[in-house]
């Protein structure tokens, strides 16, 4: 994939689809995001994730010209947000975090809307993705569920087939069938050369899609990192329930293992990495439940990048 | 082909068009159809109020034609209920949808920020501006139908006079829609204008060394001229017109330099 070699010295700048320089802004004394140096090249797909608050949506809504940054600028496919905002849109495919829609329309009359006020989309090119995403067109976008309405955003954000994708948190509401396909849709978007930017507090999603996470905290940019690095640190919660008490030492002696405590019957840790050794552990024991749950960004995976800090602190720093 | 916006929000604010449009007519047909019933109760209303009253109410007489058309369309209810609907459209412009969220995916379209805020208030103020049209647009067919005695040409003036009103106020309300985009301030602010203005063209009627006040007034320019007796007043009209044309440009240019849906 272009542009995978995160790192690099770059080239030249037609090659770079995002480019923040010192992107920084204030709402009075609330720090929505600060210093940001970001560099996303054209065809790459970057997850920006970070725990709420931390700054992405501030970020995005930079990018396209919703807010004016206090300091530092942003390009996007060379173009100025603010200046050359209408040439810089025809290109862009947006999707907002929080997803309100004019109107009382049905999602079929929104989206004409939308592509109308693109200059024309060509009507297959909707319901092509309005089929991928299982989305029936028919319905009034206001009675919708949640999950529905993401679709509904998804498909005017890609429909025109954008160069760049700009998507705040594009997989919430989604069942986890629909989330499949939608990474699906941004692995093809990448294959076609567009690049995708998305914002997502959840790890997993962003690691199964992306080519680089760029890790922002407290409104502050902590980490780029390639996603194959990250799979390494990814860590789990793990609860297994036993017929009889086990006993903790066993446990706690295990690479990767840690934070055991046990109550009973039920074992709680954290595994870090590999979770083999923890299984044939537990194996010798009869097993009536085991629980593993998704690293979670805000609890576990920032520890990495703060020994010690709480994530989710008293600083909550622009949605 | 208009732009997509444009037809969007019409589409968008169809229900309120039709209720205010309804409304207004409804308004309008019922008060000068009373016209001849109403004279002898007319007579009765005018000596049971005293004379100051009347002034404060815009009421110069209730007999004459002129002067029921101007207790009755024209000079309080009549004009509330266009500014009221007007307010509230025009807080639709802006300030609504980007409270509500749902500015956002409508400015995420390749538009310039003032190409979206200019069509915007293009398609509100058409719309108005028909509302507002309305009132003289009836009375054209009911004045001569029931013989009311007036000249046409001074009831066009006066309904002239409303919708320049309406562009006055609709150019205000953009304004503090387009600065703050808060719905509750776009309200409160240009309904308390409103109220003030009409206080203003009122009182400065009635009281000695105050008549200056009137002049800041827009009800003054609009009715104050009194165009059911004395027809067209352009420049008057003018000054409404050009209110409303500051304010809305100004609009466009502040709503351009600010951040959106903070």
């Amino acid at each position: 994939m272009p542009g995978s070699k995160a790192g690099d010295d770059v080239g030249m700048t037609s090659d770079i689809a995002l480019l923040t320089e010192d992107l920084t802004k204030f709402y009075g004394q609330r720090r929505g995001i600060e210093g940001l140096n970001l560099e996303v090249r054209a065809g790459e797909v970057v997850g920006f994730l970070g725990p709420n608050g931390a700054g992405k949506t501030t970020t995005i809504r930079l990018l396209l010209d919703f807010l004016r940054p206090t300091r530092g600028h942003a390009t996007v496919l060379g173009l100025d947000p603010r200046r050359d905002r209408t040439a810089l849109h025809r290109q862009v495919g947006y999707l907002p975090g929080e997803l309100v829609f004019p109107g009382r329309d049905k999602a079929e009359d929104l989206l004409r809307f939308f592509a109308a006020a693109r200059g024309g989309v060509a009507w297959p090119q909707v319901t092509e993705f309005a089929e991928r995403l299982d989305l029936d067109l028919s319905r009034s976008v206001r009675t919708m569920s949640k999950g529905n309405k993401q679709k509904v955003g998804l498909v005017q954000a890609f429909m025109h087939r954008p160069a760049v994708l700009v998507l705040d948190e594009p997989t919430s509401g989604l069942d986890p069938l629909m989330q499949q396909e939608f990474l699906a849709m941004v692995r093809d978007a990448s294959g076609a050369g567009q690049t995708v930017f998305m914002s997502s507090h959840v790890l997993a999603e962003v690691q199964q899609a992306a080519d680089r996470v760029a890790i922002v905290r407290d409104g502050e940019l902590a980490a780029v990192e390639r996603v194959e690095s990250l799979g390494k640190r990814a860590v789990r919660a793990v609860e297994i329930h036993f017929d009889d008490p086990v006993d903790p030492a066993e446990f706690s002696v295990l690479p990767g293992v840690s934070d055991v405590v046990v109550s009973g019957p039920v074992l709680k840790c954290t595994v870090d990495g590999r979770i083999d050794p923890l299984i044939k552990a537990a194996a010798r024991h009869q097993v009536v439940d085991m629980l593993s749950t998704e690293p979670d960004l805000e609890e576990t995976f920032l520890s990495f990048y703060y020994h010690g800090e709480g994530a989710g602190d008293a600083s909550r720093a622009g949605a | 082909m208009l732009p997509a916006l444009v037809r969007k929000t019409w589409r968008d604010d169809r229900l309120a068009l039709i209720g205010w449009a309804g409304g207004v007519a409804a308004f309008t047909a019922i008060y000068t159809s009373f016209y001849s019933q109403f004279q002898g109760a007319a007579e009765l209303k005018q000596d049971a109020l005293p004379q100051g009253m009347l002034d404060f109410l815009g009421i110069a007489d209730m007999l004459s034609p002129a002067g029921y058309l101007q207790a009755t369309i024209f000079s309080l209810v009549g004009p509330l209920l266009v500014l009221m609907c007007a307010i509230t459209l025009t807080a639709r412009t802006i300030a609504r949808p980007e409270e509500d969220g749902g500015m956002e995916l409508m400015l995420a379209n390749p538009v310039s920020r003032a190409a979206f805020a200019w069509q915007r208030v293009a398609a509100a103020g058409s719309a108005l501006t028909g509302i507002a049209a309305i009132p003289g647009i009836l009375l054209m067919i009911i004045v001569p139908w029931i013989g009311m005695d007036i000249p046409l040409s001074n009831v066009a003036a006066a309904s002239a006079g409303l919708v320049a009103l309406v562009w006055s106020f609709a150019g205000i309300a953009f304004l503090v829609g387009a600065a703050t985009g808060r719905r509750a301030v776009v309200l409160a602010i240009t309904g308390g204008l409103a109220l003030a203005a009409y206080m203003a063209n009122a009182i400065g009627g009635m009281l000695d060394g105050w008549h200056w006040v009137r002049w800041l007034s827009p009800f003054h320019y609009f009715i104050g001229t009194d165009p059911l007796h004395t027809g067209w007043h352009p420049v008057e009209l003018l000054a409404l017109v050009l209110l409303g044309a500051a304010t809305t440009t100004a609009g466009v240019i502040v709503f351009d330099r600010r951040d959106i849906g903070v």
